[in-house]
């Protein structure tokens, strides 16, 4: 169970961002538990009382997401999902799920203080996310909605895409990586340390 | 650098994005008695590998897509990813007829 009042990987680094020249705009979330759902896709069972207590499908669609009220579920393997759901409503959530799917094979895990969910938004957000990662955040399917884990900037993350104009991404790392995911973005984020991908570009002087 | 496929989630990267496993395949000498097993069986079975040039069958890890372990038939020679399969599967034929040359 999270506490209301917990205390946060990041909530010491918030102060200092006035005097920060950023190209996107970044904060961690604090709004937000996380529960860890295991069971098989192809158990029926199990897939039809997710649904019940969630109020919508589990994606079955590899790097994809489903939005249902301020509930998020997102597909990281053929047999996890990870729900973010907001605090308030955290243990309801958690403790339906866990009973109603008592019978069934399957696990749910009380995930909200293992993982800092930093959110960065602006119309560079794709850029500096290809600044740390081998994924190419440029292709057209990567799109509201997409979840992709990555190695970002060394460490393991994951990312969803969450709104686009302006682009809006959450970046999951572990708690304890959160720290230096933060100081590693204040550096590549910097407004002078864009390399103008997505912008009209002047042609080169001859 | 390798650019691999995971059967599974159909996710695509590089190297980096997977996990190497060793040789696929390996089975382990089966027996209720282990005095029955030889040395020499044991032996094979922990250490001994093919090292073929040409098709070989080997174990991904798909660490930043679905985290599962699939099989991968890869060319030493050329490097050439040809198949990917799931980790229940059993060899494929080509890897079979390869061996025979």
């Amino acid at each position: 169970m999270p506490d209301l009042d917990r205390n946060l990987a990041l909530s010491h680094r918030h102060q200092e961002m006035e005097n920060q020249a950023l190209g996107i705009e970044m904060s961690e979330r604090d709004d937000v538990g996380m529960i860890d759902l295991r069971g098989k896709a192809d158990d029926k069972a199990f897939m039809k009382n997710a649904a019940t207590v969630l109020g919508v499908e589990l994606p079955t669609d590899p790097r994809t997401s489903i939005k249902k009220g301020g509930i998020d579920i997102l597909w990281l393997s053929i047999d996890q999902w990870l729900i973010t759901t907001p605090l308030k409503s955290h243990d309801k959530t958690l403790s339906a799920l866990t009973k109603k799917l008592t019978k069934n094979h399957a696990l749910v895990c009380d995930m909200s203080d293992a993982r800092s969910i930093i959110r960065l938004s602006g119309d560079r957000v794709r850029e500096v996310l290809i600044k740390g990662c081998s994924f190419d955040a440029t292709q057209p399917d990567f799109k509201p909605g997409t979840v992709r884990r990555l190695l970002f900037a060394e460490v393991a993350a994951l990312a969803h895409f969450v709104d686009s104009n302006p682009d809006v991404i959450d970046l999951y790392v572990f708690r304890s990586y959160a720290n230096y995911v933060w100081e590693w973005l204040l550096q590549t984020a910097h407004e002078d340390a864009g390399v103008g991908l997505f912008q009209v570009q002047d042609a080169p002087v001859v | 650098m390798l650019l691999i496929k995971c059967p599974i989630c159909d996710c695509e990267g590089d190297e980096t994005d997977f996990h190497y496993g060793g040789e696929g395949h390996i089975q382990r000498p089966t027996s209720s008695n282990p005095d029955k097993v030889g040395d020499e069986a044991q032996r094979d079975y922990l250490y001994v590998r093919k090292n073929p040039r040409g098709l070989h069958s080997e174990r991904w890890l798909c660490e930043r897509g679905c985290g599962k372990w699939f099989h991968a038939l890869r060319d030493t020679a050329t490097m050439v990813i040809s198949k990917t399969y799931l980790i229940t599967d059993k060899p494929p034929a080509e890897l079979k007829k390869a061996g025979k040359k």
